[in-house]
């Protein structure tokens, strides 16, 4: 009979298995025949192991902090490099309802030479339908006049292929510039509609 | 000024706190707001696809350049729900602290601290854990506050505070899933407490319900399979058998219920009939206890039972599985303790998800995922394994920026010799162009006009032609030959008279207009030359600051590399401590599992020196 003992004590000393949702709310270890002194040593080594992580995890979460602190200094040194603030021009594009157009992609013409061609995926149209701004280039440009010009391609109403061309004068004064290539609605003519304008 | 968009980004306050999809969704008042700020939008761009890293350096780096002004207030909370997001917890509760102090929504203040609890519970903060619920003031939506007081539950267990735990159970209102689920941890605790019966009772209950779901299903197997060992303990079989026979046959609880079912019998000398459960666990996985232990106690049953030939044939077969499963245990914790498993985890998945949300799509492929399939499944571990996968983000992360150096200081340098190429050039250009003299010159013009203007001067603003036309008639007309008294000196002096009169007519019918003209060009010249002393003064500071601006430059630029390797180094060593940390919890298991193992192969190898004893013995009686 011994044997019987000593199996059936390691048998219930295993802790079953609960993974995800609510069940993770059961509690693990139901030992009914564990002594209050075996549910302290496992609470006790728990404890230990629960310090140890959480020693761990903040050391983790500072360096998270450190490691985001240096990549906002490194995207801002890396802008001010490539793109100081008196020749900076940056282009957003923006979405609005949507119902009329599927954005597939995006090219921009800056002065008749091509700067950008941007396709797009399916998780970053649904992002721009939900109000995301995508800026899709930056660029240098001189005091003066400039022309832009963006196609839009994509499936148009009744999904058809759609490909449309928006076109604008910009004025580059001293200072940063923000243009907004926004994609609308337009309801009456169940049609898209495609604006470039200053973002002031 | 607004550029008028209408483009509108619904998100709300507990859209940001980013709960889980289902949560979130159900959560948002889809108050819908007006981009304003280009930089907002673009952030929201990165959230909006739950790429949380960029989307956070990008609202940081607007933040410090002000570029937020309109969003001030939402880009906080949005960056509190994205620290919370990408598993930066300890930042995030500070954000909320500070903006949950103001004049926030209590339902959403209330919401915001219960998801804090729960993220705190589940990565063993359990103090903060407490002080967030302790924070709540009101009722939660009534799913959260069910999972709330779970919560309070667990936390009372975890502190070894049953009583509160049982009071807190025992009161729990309600016939959703949750209830059961309250049942059974009030069970845990009344049997944490020592009072077995009442729990008994609880366990009896719940192993009778009749569920709807494979959760429930699952629970109850899980009461059953306690209920049954708890009576098997109690020295009370007939009460264990039916509890653990309504534990499925399919199902993870069905192995170590076979084999309590096989102990209820054989506790009441049934042995034949324990067999029956014990035989059908030969067919499983030996990694299962419950099938390692019926290794064992089918022998025991065959040596009660008479068959000492095959009870010993059995014992010495089990003896050989522990050890070759032994072998393969060591195996695994030295592949554990080389480090190439816990790669396996950053391996098979691409890097760009990273934070509170990721959990293991799969099981890593190997033998040791196969030993460790409870341990991948418990809070601690997987919470390391995050910490572990954000690290590596981390470290690769530093790895691109180390490679960017070199690119940064190659386009400032080039910057500075374009600069310096260019400064005698633009100096000579400058120190050519004499734009005090022009002011000068242009003053003069304005007084010259003003005279030219009270004078009624109209020849002074003649044309080059008319100028010179007006020269050959007034020279004409003083020709001596046209002064003789003649018929003919008189038609020619007439016709001089008449062409002057005509030409002076013209001017002075011109000289407004050309006044008029003459003006607007000086003004405009006045105006360019403005413009041309506020275009040089910007060069003269621009100059004068450019020697500030490359050194600050420097500084940045060559501070980094000492930065990031510094960054990188204390992340190496964390990552070697988060993979010791894994690593340790994970050989304890296996460590655990050999020892198991070793004890059921001692106790195997005396049940056969007993029956090898009692043979002879047996033996040398015959003789």
């Amino acid at each position: 009979m011994w044997l019987y003992k000593q199996i059936r004590f390691t048998a219930l000393a295993f802790t079953v298995l609960v993974t995800g949702g609510m069940s993770a709310y059961a509690q693990d270890a139901l030992d009914a025949d564990a002594t209050m002194a075996q549910v302290n040593a496992v609470a006790a080594a728990d404890s230990e192991s629960r310090d140890k992580f959480r020693v761990l995890d903040q050391d983790v979460q500072s360096l998270k902090k450190e490691v985001l602190d240096l990549n906002r200094d490194l995207f801002l040194l890396e802008e001010e490099l490539l793109f100081p603030a008196n020749s900076q021009v940056a282009f957003f594009i923006s979405m609005d309802v949507g119902e009329y157009f599927k954005l597939d992609s995006v090219s921009l013409k800056i002065d008749g030479k091509e700067v950008a061609n941007y396709l797009y995926t399916e998780r970053e149209v649904d992002a721009l339908l939900r109000g995301g701004v995508h800026r899709v280039h930056m660029a240098n440009l001189k005091a003066g006049e400039h022309e832009l010009v963006a196609v839009f391609t994509g499936q148009g109403p009744h999904t058809r292929d759609y490909r449309r061309g928006a076109t604008v004068k910009v004025e580059k004064g001293i200072g940063a510039k923000y243009l907004e290539l926004e994609i609308t609605d337009r309801v009456k003519k169940q049609q898209p509609e495609f604006e470039i304008r200053e973002w002031e | 000024m607004l550029s008028g968009r209408l483009t509108t980004a619904a998100i709300s306050l507990c859209c940001v706190l980013l709960l889980p999809p289902v949560l979130a969704v159900a959560a948002d008042d889809a108050e819908p707001i007006v981009v304003r700020d280009p930089h907002y939008g673009e952030v929201l761009f990165y959230f909006y696809q739950e790429d949380y890293f960029p989307a956070i350096v990008r609202l940081l780096a607007a933040q410090s350049q002000s570029q937020l002004e309109n969003h001030a207030e939402q880009s906080e909370l949005l960056l509190g729900g994205m620290y919370l997001s990408y598993g930066h917890h300890l930042e995030a509760a500070r954000i909320f602290e500070r903006l949950l102090a103001n004049n926030v929504n209590p339902e959403i203040r209330d919401r915001t601290w219960f998801f804090l609890a729960k993220i705190w519970k589940q990565r063993g903060y359990l103090d903060e854990s407490q002080q967030a619920l302790d924070r709540i003031e009101g009722e939660l939506p009534d799913n959260l506050q069910r999972e709330a007081h779970m919560l309070q539950a667990q936390l009372y267990i975890d502190n070894a505070d049953y009583d509160n735990a049982i009071a807190l159970l025992k009161s729990w209102k309600g016939r959703t899933e949750w209830a059961s689920y309250a049942k059974f941890n009030l069970g845990v605790a009344l049997v944490r407490s020592g009072r077995v019966d009442e729990a008994a009772e609880i366990l009896e209950d719940l192993g009778e319900m009749n569920p709807f779901n494979e959760e429930l299903t699952s629970l109850r197997d899980k009461a059953n399979l306690a209920l049954g060992y708890a009576m098997l303990q109690a020295g009370n079989p007939v009460a264990a058998k039916p509890a653990l026979q309504r534990v499925r046959l399919e199902g993870p609880f069905s192995s170590k219920a076979l084999l309590g079912v096989g102990w209820a019998d054989a506790e009441g000398e049934a042995y034949q009939r324990a067999l029956i459960p014990w035989m059908e666990l030969r067919s499983r996985d030996l990694l299962d206890p419950a099938v390692q232990e019926s290794m064992l106690a089918i022998p025991f049953a065959m040596a009660k039972l008479d068959a000492v030939s095959q009870a010993a044939d059995h014992y010495l077969n089990a003896i050989e599985a522990f050890y070759e499963e032994s072998n393969r245990i060591d195996q695994t914790i030295e592949s554990i303790e080389s480090g190439r498993f816990f790669e396996t985890f950053v391996d098979n998945d691409p890097l760009d998800s990273t934070g509170w949300y990721w959990r293991m799509a799969e099981l890593p492929e190997g033998p040791e995922a196969r030993y460790l399939f409870h341990l991948l499944s418990t809070h601690r571990f997987q919470e390391g394994l995050k910490n572990y996968r954000d690290l590596s983000y981390m470290h690769r992360n530093l790895d691109v920026w180390q490679q960017s150096v070199d690119v940064f200081e190659n386009i400032l340098e080039t910057r500075k010799m374009a600069y310096d190429e260019r400064l005698p050039r633009v100096e000579a250009a400058l120190a050519r162009a004499d734009l005090d003299g022009m002011v000068d010159q242009k003053l003069e013009l304005d007084a010259l006009m003003n005279d030219i203007e009270q004078s009624n001067d109209w020849l002074a603003l003649a044309s080059r032609e008319e100028f010179e036309m007006w020269g050959e008639i007034t020279s004409l007309e003083s020709t001596p030959a046209l002064a003789a008294d003649l018929p003919e000196a008189k038609e020619v002096r007439d016709k001089i008279a008449l062409l002057k009169g005509v030409l002076q007519w013209d001017l002075e019918k011109k000289f407004k207009d050309r006044l008029w003209r003459i003006r607007k060009d000086l003004q405009e010249t006045g105006e360019a030359l403005v413009e041309a002393q506020r275009a040089r003064r910007q060069i003269d500071e621009s100059m004068r600051r450019q020697p500030a601006e490359f050194a600050a430059f420097s500084d940045r630029v060559y501070g980094l590399a000492p930065r990031i390797e510094s960054i990188k180094m204390r992340v190496e060593d964390d990552l070697e401590a988060q993979r010791a940390f894994l690593r340790s919890i994970a050989v304890g298991e296996l460590q655990a599992q050999k020892e198991r193992l070793n004890t059921y192969t001692v106790q195997a190898r005396f049940a056969l020196a007993t029956i090898y004893d009692m043979a002879t013995t047996v033996g040398e009686v015959a003789e």
